[in-house]
């Protein structure tokens, strides 16, 4: 991987033999037909199974619920080598470990855990997160119009999802929804139940390769054994994006390096002016940008994942990382894709389809603008929401 | 029953590789486990699923092979036994060394990589065969236990193909086509923690040093010649130019 200053070094053995793992697997797998499923607006489902069998899905998880029991870095590794390929394929992972099987492994009962856990790290099940809604995702607590009522032993739900990743090839969704007194709850909702139907989003410019749907709620009643006991209130859901934005922080870095590299070797052996275009003033003070934000990147999140393990990590540096690397990344892509000039435009190369997802990126997990203002909070103790 | 696999920890083909003073300085370079022994890696795995017994490797070299080890211990093999030797060393010395951790060993057959990717020699199989009294068959591309005994094997000519039967225990190397090797997948990379590698110093197994010293290295720099002939002025004199220069330099037509 692309480690100008020897972050590797840092790692654990077990940690390099990840990466090492998942970007062999990803070579192999992904990266030749990639552009073909962007171009197609498709996911590559028959993926799944094999994320499972590697291990990728939910892997920071206890292997005891059937997940591979690695470290944060060695999660983050994953995410990187997933996104180096494309956003979209991060994008599924991060749901399923993070906005899935997270909560239903911190907010779940025993039985829940026991039933879902194994199925969803093997692949067998998949699952999507519906907290966005129409109204606004920004301010998911305000604009919450989703409405769960107890009925016996069963809850009743009514309201539509918006922007929701896999929602359409999910066997199970959790959805988040205010009880009668206007508490958030969670839900896990098997996605055959009468009254729930997922409309995929069509025409996308971004995370092509990536399911969106939104998701159509009509009086559709799960039983409170599916109510996931633990989550009470906005912050259930809130902790859940604190571990999807933590890999999104790892996973931009490898977009970040698959521009650069794509670039730096493209300015290599282009002629321009009577000589290679590397050798142009411009064009190095361009790849010295990007190789200056990715080192800068990598050491951030090594300590992110040093400090999630140590249970020392705080909200506000996930923020800090998901907004500095994803800008980091967009701006790179933007400019790799400048420096591959006409060449660049199309889907031979990887550089637009990368800043495309990036914008993506750059909106969803709490755009780059909320970021700005949770750190503005932390550094006045004043909200400006 | 019990298979053996001989392992190797080379550069990454893709690898950036620096040269100083006259030597590939290898610390910054991603080193991985040859592909030729991860051919030998997976048939021993295929064998062990089918007969049941033992997948063990046995690796050499310096002490960062453990990674290639931990590898093939996340690909699935039970144990390694790792003799480790710091610097240069030949493939006869090393197929020296190795012949006596096999003979302890006592396996039922050892496969290796038919070619050494850093060295680009196709010597350690046979040398290990040979310094055991073993037969030995190179670039097998399938391979059939038909019981303790012996096997029959296919072995891959430039222009054609041999099917051999081989009494055991032989060294076999292995050849692109011998079988898909399996990834190493993060469930099996967090059980290759707590596998035993057992390290043997080299020098208990009486290497010295090595008999064929490196002087120096060098890496093939491949550099353009960008000649642009003018052919706008006497277009004919360019085309007799370029004939010439195709003919006599670049020695093509
Ligand atoms: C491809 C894709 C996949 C997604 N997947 C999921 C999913 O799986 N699950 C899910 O729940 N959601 C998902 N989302 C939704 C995503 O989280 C939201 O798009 C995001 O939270 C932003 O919400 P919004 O789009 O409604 O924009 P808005 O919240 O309406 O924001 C619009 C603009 O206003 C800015 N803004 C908002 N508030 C303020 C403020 N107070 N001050 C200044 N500026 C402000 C924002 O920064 C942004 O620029 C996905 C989105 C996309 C594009
Ligand atoms: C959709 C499309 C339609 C087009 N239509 C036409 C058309 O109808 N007719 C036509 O003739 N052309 C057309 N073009 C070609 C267009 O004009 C070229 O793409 C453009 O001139 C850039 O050339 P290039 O793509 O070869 O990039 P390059 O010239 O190779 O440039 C690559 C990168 O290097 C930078 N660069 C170049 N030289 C230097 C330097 N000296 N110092 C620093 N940086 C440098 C550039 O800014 C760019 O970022 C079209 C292109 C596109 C994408």
């Amino acid at each position: 991987m692309l480690d100008f200053y020897r972050v590797q070094e840092l790692f654990t053995e077990e940690e390099r033999a990840v990466q090492q793992a998942a970007r062999r697997f990803l070579e192999a797998e992904a990266l030749p037909q990639i552009r073909t499923w962007w171009e197609a607006g498709t996911f590559p489902t028959h993926l799944i199974p094999k994320f499972g069998a590697m291990g990728f899905l939910g892997a920071n998880l206890p292997a005891e619920y059937g997940a591979a029991g690695v470290s944060s870095a060695a999660y983050g590794l994953i995410m990187y080598e997933l996104e180096r390929i494309d956003s979209g394929l991060r994008s599924f992972a991060s749901v399923q470990g993070a906005l899935v099987m997270y909560p239903i492994f911190a907010y779940g009962s025993e039985e829940q855990k026991r039933e879902f856990l194994p199925r969803l790290a093997a692949g067998e099940l998949v699952g999507a997160f519906g907290l966005t809604e129409p109204d606004g995702g920004s301010d998911p607590g305000g604009n919450m119009k989703t409405r769960a009522h107890r009925d016996g032993d069963h809850w009743v739900l009514n309201g539509t999802k918006m922007w929701i990743t896999n929602g359409s090839i999910a066997d199970l969704a959790i959805v988040w929804a205010k009880d009668e007194a206007g508490v958030v709850r969670g839900f896990i909702v098997p996605t055959d139940t009468p009254g729930f139907s997922a409309p995929e989003i069509k025409s996308k410019m971004s995370l092509r390769a990536s399911v969106t749907s939104e998701l159509v709620l009509e009086e559709v009643r799960v039983p409170d054994a599916l109510r996931l006991p633990g989550a009470e209130g906005l912050k259930a859901p809130l902790s859940c994006l604190t571990q999807a934005r933590y890999g999104i922080a790892w996973g931009v870095l490898g977009a970040l390096e698959a521009v650069y590299t794509e670039a730096r070797d493209f300015a290599l052996s282009r002629r321009t002016f009577g000589e290679p275009l590397a050798k142009k003033q411009l064009v190095q003070a361009k790849l010295a940008g990007m190789l200056a934000d990715h080192t800068k990147g990598l050491l951030l999140v090594w300590r992110l994942a040093r400090l999630k393990d140590a249970g020392k990590l705080h909200h506000t540096q996930v923020s800090l990382a998901k907004r500095d690397n994803t800008y980091a990344a967009l701006k790179a892509a933007r400019l790799a894709r400048d420096l591959l000039g006409a060449n660049g435009i199309t889907l031979e190369y990887h550089a637009i389809r990368h800043m495309l997802n990036l914008e993506t990126v750059y909106t969803y997990e709490g755009t780059h603008d909320v970021h700005t203002l949770i750190l503005g909070r932390e550094i006045t103790g004043l909200a400006a929401f | 029953m019990k298979f053996v696999a001989i392992i190797r920890q080379v550069p990454d083909g893709e690898a950036k590789l620096r040269e100083e003073g006259g030597r590939i300085d290898l610390s910054g370079a991603t080193m991985i486990l040859d592909q030729m022994d991860e051919y030998a890696v997976e048939e021993i795995l295929q064998l062990k699923e089918k007969h049941g017994g033992e997948a063990v490797i046995v690796a050499f070299g310096p002490e960062r092979t453990k990674e290639a080890i931990r590898t093939a211990l996340a690909m699935g093999a039970d144990r390694a036994v790792f003799v480790k030797h710091e610097g240069d060393a030949d493939p006869i010395t090393e197929a020296k060394a190795l012949a006596k951790v096999l003979a302890e060993e006592a396996p039922t057959v050892v496969f290796t990589g038919g070619q050494q990717a850093d060295w680009d020699s196709y010597a350690l199989g046979p040398a290990v065969a040979e310094a055991l009294g073993w037969p030995s068959v190179a670039w097998t591309t399938a391979f059939e236990l038909e019981d303790e005994t012996q096997a029959t094997a296919q072995h891959d000519l430039d222009e054609g193909a041999q099917r051999v039967r081989v009494r055991l225990p032989a060294v076999l190397t292995t050849q692109q086509g011998l079988n898909e090797p399996r990834y190493p997948t993060l469930p099996g990379i967090m059980k290759a923690k707590k596998k035993e590698i057992k390290e043997i110093p080299a020098e208990e197994l009486g290497v010295t040093g090595t008999k064929v010293e490196i002087l120096s290295q060098a890496i093939v720099k491949i550099e353009r010649k960008q000649k642009i002939l003018d052919g706008t002025k006497e277009p004919e004199k360019a085309a007799e130019e370029l004939v010439r220069l195709l003919h006599e330099e670049a020695k093509v037509i």
